[in-house]
C-alpha cells in the first residue's frame, strides 16, 4: 500500500495522522524494527525530524538513550522533551513540537503521563500538532493517550482512564487470549465504555483523520481488533493486519468473516 | 517524656502530632552536613514510632521515599537506600513510574510509615502526578495519623500553598498541597534569579511565607512554625512578607544541628553498623547470645 500522506492540490485535506502500537518498537522489540520504520517510513522528509517523550517513564535516562540509538542521526534528525528537566531542554516548547515530523511516546505510566503533559499544556500543543500534520506514535502508554478512553493495567487491577480524547474511541493494548487487561476492557465495554480499538503487542493501529486506516504488525501472528458491546454481548472483530517483514506486504487473509460474538 | 512535647502530652485534642520537616535543599550523601539532615530525618521517624505507641523492636522505624518529582531514578533511590543503611531504621521508596513491576498497596504502604520523604525535582510533575494517583489525600491521612512528612526542594514546598518552581523553565509561583500556610522558597541565596522571582511574587501579591537555603530546614507542628534548623554553618533560614507596602526578609534564629560524632569516629560507626547488619540478615551473629 502506497504511503498515506496529505494531498496538495489546494483542497483542504485531513493530514491527521496517529499510529498507536500495542507493544513494540525499540521498547520492546530489540532487534525489530519494523514498527518504528513504518513511523519513519510516514514522513515525507528523508530525514525526518522526530521527537520522543519518555514521560511516562518519569524520564528515564535508558530510555532516552536506546531511543538515540534507534533513530541515529543517519536516518532523523531526533530529539527528546524531558518535562522534569525544562530548565535544560528547548525554552520554546510548542514550537519545537510543531516543527516535528513524528512525535513518538513511550511507554509507562498512562495516569503520570496525562497529569504532566496537562500541567505543561502538551496536551493542547499535541492536538494542535496532530491537526497540523505531525504524525503522532507510541506504544502502551503512549497509544492509550490518544483515545477518549482506556485501560490502563499499569496499576494493578485494570482500571479505566480518560485520555486525550484526539481519537473518540477506547483503546487497549498488550491485548493478549490470556491477558487480565482482555476480560476487563470487555467489563468496561458492558458497563458503557465507548467502543473501540485493542491491539496485540507487535501490531499497530494507523488513523488517517479518526478513522482507522490499516493495521500493521512486526509479528506475522500479531493482529488489531474492533471491539464493541451490544447489550451484555461483547463483539470482537478481527481486523485484517498487514505483516511488515513479508515484502509482499501480505495482508492477513481475515476480514470480518473472523468476527468473534463472546458470550456474556 | 512528659515534659518535652513528645509524651501523651503531644496528643492533642484534635489527635496525634502532625508534623512536618521542611528542607531547602540537600542530598543524600557522604558530606557531614547530608549526613546529619538523614540522621535528623530518622531521628524523627524514631520519636515518632515511639510516641504511636506502637510496639516494635527499636530500629524499626520506618521511612518511605516518595522520589516522583525527578519521575523515581534509580540513583536517587540508591542514594537515600545508601545514607540510611547506616542508621537505624527500615527504608523503603515507592515509586510511581514503576507500580507496573513493583507493585504495592501504595495506601497502606504510606500510612504505615512513621516518615514520608519526598526527594526533590519537578514540583509541577510532583502534584500532577500525585493529584492523577490520589496520593495527596493519603499523606493526608498519614499527616493526620502522626507520620511525619518531610522533604527537600520541590518536596519541601509541596505542603505549602505556593513554592518557587522552575518546572517551566524560569522561576514561577505553582500551587502545593495547601497543607501549610503561605509559600516556601528553596535553594534561597544559592540561586538569585529564584529569590528574585520569589520577592517579586510576593510583592504582586502572593502569599507571604519562608525561604530557605540549601542544607537549613523549618519544623512545622500542624500548621504552626515551631523552629528554624541549620545543619550547616551559614546556612539560613528567612521570614518573607509584606510590610508596610514592602517585601521583608527577615532572617530567622535557627537552631544549629550538627552531627554526634567527629566524622572519623562516624565512618568506623557506620562501618561496624554495615557489617553487623550484613551479618545479621545472613543470620551469622545472634545479638544477645
Amino acid at each position: 500500500m502506497a504511503r498515506f500522506r496529505g494531498h496538495h492540490d489546494g483542497v483542504e485535506h485531513d493530514r491527521r495522522q496517529i499510529v498507536a502500537f500495542g507493544g513494540g518498537g525499540f521498547s520492546m522489540e530489540s532487534g525489530n524494527p519494523l514498527l518504528d520504520d513504518y513511523v519513519l517510513g510516514l514522513c515525507e522528509p528523508p530525514r525526518p525530524r522526530v521527537c520522543f517523550l519518555p514521560t511516562a517513564s518519569g524520564d528515564a535516562d535508558h530510555y532516552v538513550v536506546r531511543f538515540y540509538r534507534a533513530f541515529p542521526a543517519d536516518r532523523c534528525e531526533a530529539s527528546h522533551v524531558s518535562l522534569f528537566r525544562r530548565e535544560q531542554g528547548p525554552g520554546d516548547l510548542r514550537a519545537h513540537l510543531l516543527s516535528q515530523d513524528l512525535i513518538y511516546v513511550g511507554g509507562g505510566s498512562v495516569l503520570s503521563l496525562l497529569g504532566v503533559w496537562r500541567a505543561h499544556g502538551i496536551d493542547r500543543i499535541l492536538a494542535d500538532a496532530w491537526r497540523a500534520g505531525v504524525i503522532l506514535c507510541g506504544l502502551s502508554a503512549g497509544s492509550l493517550c490518544w483515545f477518549a478512553e482506556a485501560v490502563t493495567g499499569f496499576h494493578g487491577s485494570p482500571r479505566r482512564v480518560e485520555g486525550l480524547g484526539l481519537l473518540p474511541f477506547s483503546n487497549c493494548v498488550h491485548y493478549e487470549r490470556r491477558g487480565g487487561r482482555r476480560s476487563a476492557y470487555h467489563e468496561f465495554l458492558r458497563a458503557g465504555m465507548c467502543p473501540g480499538y485493542a491491539a496485540e503487542d507487535g501490531a499497530a493501529l494507523h488513523f488517517a483523520g479518526t478513522e482507522l486506516h490499516r493495521v500493521v504488525a512486526s509479528r506475522s501472528s500479531a493482529r488489531g481488533y474492533r471491539v464493541d458491546a451490544l447489550g451484555e454481548r461483547v463483539v470482537e472483530m478481527q481486523v485484517a493486519t498487514a505483516y511488515l517483514g513479508d515484502s509482499a506486504g501480505t495482508v492477513s487473509p481475515l476480514p470480518e468473516a473472523v468476527s468473534t460474538v463472546l458470550a456474556a | 517524656m512528659g515534659g518535652n512535647g513528645h509524651g501523651p502530652g503531644s496528643w492533642g485534642a484534635s489527635g496525634p502530632m502532625r508534623e512536618i520537616l521542611v528542607l531547602g535543599g540537600h542530598a543524600f550523601g557522604p558530606r557531614p552536613h547530608d549526613r546529619v539532615v538523614a540522621e535528623t530525618l530518622v531521628k524523627m521517624a524514631v520519636r515518632r514510632a515511639a510516641r504511636s505507641g506502637a510496639a516494635r523492636r527499636p530500629g524499626a522505624a520506618r521511612v518511605c521515599l516518595l522520589a516522583t518529582a525527578s519521575g523515581d531514578p534509580a540513583e536517587q533511590a540508591a542514594d537515600f537506600h545508601n545514607a540510611l543503611a547506616e542508621q537505624e531504621c527500615e527504608a523503603s521508596d515507592v515509586s510511581l513510574f514503576r507500580l507496573g513491576r513493583r507493585r504495592i498497596a501504595l495506601r497502606d504502604h504510606l500510612l504505615r510509615q512513621d516518615l514520608v520523604y519526598v526527594g526533590g525535582g519537578s514540583m509541577v510533575n510532583l502534584l500532577a502526578i500525585w493529584k492523577a494517583h490520589g496520593v495527596p489525600e493519603i499523606l493526608r491521612a498519614a499527616w493526620k495519623r502522626g507520620v511525619v512528612l518531610a522533604g527537600q526542594s520541590a518536596g519541601g514546598m509541596c505542603w505549602f500553598e505556593r513554592g518557587i518552581t522552575r518546572s517551566w523553565g524560569a522561576p514561577a509561583s505553582a500551587a502545593g498541597l495547601g497543607f501549610l500556610p503561605g509559600s516556601l522558597c528553596v535553594h534561597y541565596r544559592g540561586e538569585p534569579e529564584r529569590r528574585a522571582a520569589y520577592l517579586a511574587a510576593v510583592g504582586r501579591g502572593m502569599l507571604g511565607g519562608y525561604a530557605l537555603d540549601d542544607h537549613a530546614g523549618l519544623v512545622w507542628q500542624g500548621e504552626s512554625m515551631l523552629r528554624a534548623l541549620s545543619f550547616r554553618q551559614g546556612a539560613r533560614a528567612f521570614r518573607v512578607q509584606v510590610r508596610g507596602g514592602e517585601v521583608v526578609e527577615t532572617p530567622l534564629a535557627a537552631r544549629p544541628v550538627r552531627g554526634e560524632l567527629p566524622s572519623l569516629l562516624g565512618e568506623d560507626v557506620a562501618e561496624l553498623r554495615r557489617v553487623r547488619r550484613a551479618r545479621a540478615r545472613a543470620g551469622a551473629l545472634r545479638p544477645g547470645r
